[in-house]
């Protein structure tokens, strides 16, 4: 405890004297920005649970989610950037780290960040992109029955500590080369007595010790290609590998592929990811199906979206999308973080999936002021309580930025 | 409604450093960003744009970065010109020549 007093203090002091060193000095190389949304889900079909996990668990009504971020630029190889955002998991420091760049192909990043993957989470902030909502594969909460899915593949975003190596390369002015390297904390399951899945509130914990001492790492590789004066493509591949229970045996691996083209302001973005992830099989009675002898012993849960967004105005963008998940292995009867040691039977089965398909809109008022509209439906591979299969839902929702 | 910058008000070479910007500079995250910084200093634009030219898959290149730098420029002669006039202080001649120093 006196260790982690003594961080805080080293840290806050650091950053303190960095930001007023830096308001003496030159005021023009720090950055201060921020974003606010509002929301409110409404569910058409009026799920039976709301708001607490288990299974069937979907939000219903506002939710809130604001940011502010400073970014100090203290030379022309070293800045800093801190965020603190507040949303479902109360406040968070989404990040908090130095970049030491030595030339643009090597640059050093430490500190508390999400680490490369993918390439949603560049746009996570809900002022970059269209929808109320991530793309189920990054959804962090919003998705109806969350509680049996335990969210996405990699909810976005994922801040953990720890060490990013990245850097650009452009090849004259057609190609730009991207990659990253890292090894942070990353995901965490401490408290289940039986650990079957990540427990995403914990993983969010700003832990500076942890008794999981053996690192996740991963990489990314992305190539951006210009087609022309006013189109872009990029394709890249993502990586990442870890242990998630205190004893290191649990092991899970995420990879992705990425491919984005751009033609002026119109973007098809397509993302395809799955997580192979092994669970503690010691106590068979929390499971829905028999342990299989072999390969029994992990899931693996799939994800992808393709969106097609199109400015119809200088104020109006419109977005289509089509996103799902499937996932493949046994299901344990209890939910992640319930603290519940009476299993109860969960809903999926040894094969599920949903499939999503959302038409968006979103309007300028102002420049940083938007509303945003969506509505989705939901097909499940599984009925819920009441019987149901297929779901409707609709967002309405304004975002703020500065 | 959003109010940006009009290209058919602006000179052919202006408007399409304003098309660049506004394609290049809203694959992340929106043009509202940049245009509403406050930022009206060459210098920081420069470190800014070079920041922003690092970003994985930003597509901006160094030639894409002298078009948006321009238009940066000319817009925060602007913003300058517009703060003056709040002010109550006679603007100075603007000078709408390329920013100095290139990334």
């Amino acid at each position: 405890m006196r260790v982690r007093v003594l961080l805080w203090v080293v840290l806050a002091s650091a950053v303190a004297a960095l930001l007023s060193r830096r308001a003496a000095n030159a005021d023009e190389e720090r950055t201060f920005a921020g974003s606010a949304q509002l929301d409110y889900h409404l569910v058409a079909s009026e799920p039976a649970a709301v708001a607490a996990p288990g299974p069937g668990t979907t939000f219903e009504g506002f939710t809130l989610e604001t940011a502010v971020k400073t970014a100090v630029d203290i030379s022309e190889h070293l800045s800093a950037n801190v965020k603190v955002c507040f949303g479902c998991h109360g406040f968070e420091l989404d990040m908090a780290y130095f970049d030491f760049r030595v030339v643009d192909e090597l640059n050093l990043r430490f500190g508390r960040f999400s680490p490369s993957f993918g390439a949603f989470n560049l746009r996570h902030d809900p002022a970059n992109h269209m929808t109320s909502d991530k793309p189920l594969p990054y959804d962090m909460g919003r998705m109806l029955r969350k509680g049996d899915w335990n969210n996405g593949v990699l909810p976005s975003p994922f801040p953990t500590n720890g060490v990013e190596v990245n850097g650009t390369h452009w090849i004259g002015n057609v190609a730009q080369l991207d990659y990253a390297a890292y090894a942070v904390m990353g995901f965490k399951n401490d408290t289940d007595p039986n650990p079957t899945d990540f427990n995403f509130q914990e993983s969010h914990l700003p832990y500076y010790l942890t008794s999981d001492p053996r690192p996740e790492s991963g990489s990314r590789l992305a190539l951006t290609v210009k087609t022309g004066g006013a189109a872009d493509m990029t394709l890249g591949a993502s990586g990442l590998f870890g242990t998630y229970d205190p004893e290191n045996r649990l092991t899970y691996a995420i990879v992705g592929g990425d491919y984005t083209l751009r033609i002026q302001h119109t973007a098809l973005r397509m993302e395809y990811l799955v997580r192979r992830q092994e669970f503690d099989t010691s106590n068979p009675d929390i499971f829905k199906y028999a342990i299989a002898p072999a390969g029994g012993d992990f899931f693996a849960k799939h994800g992808a979206y393709v969106e097609v967004e199109q400015p119809f105005t200088e104020a109006l963008d419109v977005l289509g999308r089509i996103d799902g998940m499937y996932r493949v292995g046994n299901v344990s009867n209890v939910p992640v973080g319930s603290g519940n040691e009476t299993p109860e039977l969960s809903p999926m089965t040894y094969r599920s999936s949903v499939v999503r398909e959302t038409l968006a809109l979103a309007y300028s008022f102002e420049r940083n002021f938007r509303l945003k509209g969506s509505v989705e439906l939901w097909e499940f591979s599984y009925a819920d309580a009441d019987g149901r299969e297929t779901e409707l839902s609709f967002h309405l929702g304004a975002v703020g930025s500065f | 409604m959003a109010v940006e910058p009009q290209p058919d008000a602006l000179s052919s070479e202006a408007a399409a450093d304003y098309t660049l910007f506004s394609w290049r500079c809203s694959k992340c995250h929106s043009i509202s960003r940049p245009l509403n910084s406050g930022i009206d200093s060459d210098e920081y634009w420069r470190l800014y744009v070079a920041k922003m030219r690092r970003q994985p898959g930003s597509g901006i290149s160094a030639e894409d970065s002298v078009a948006i730098l321009r238009f940066l420029h000319r817009y925060s002669i602007e913003q300058r010109r517009k703060k003056e006039l709040r002010l109550g202080v006679s603007p100075p001649e603007p000078d709408a020549s390329s920013p100095t120093g290139t990334p």
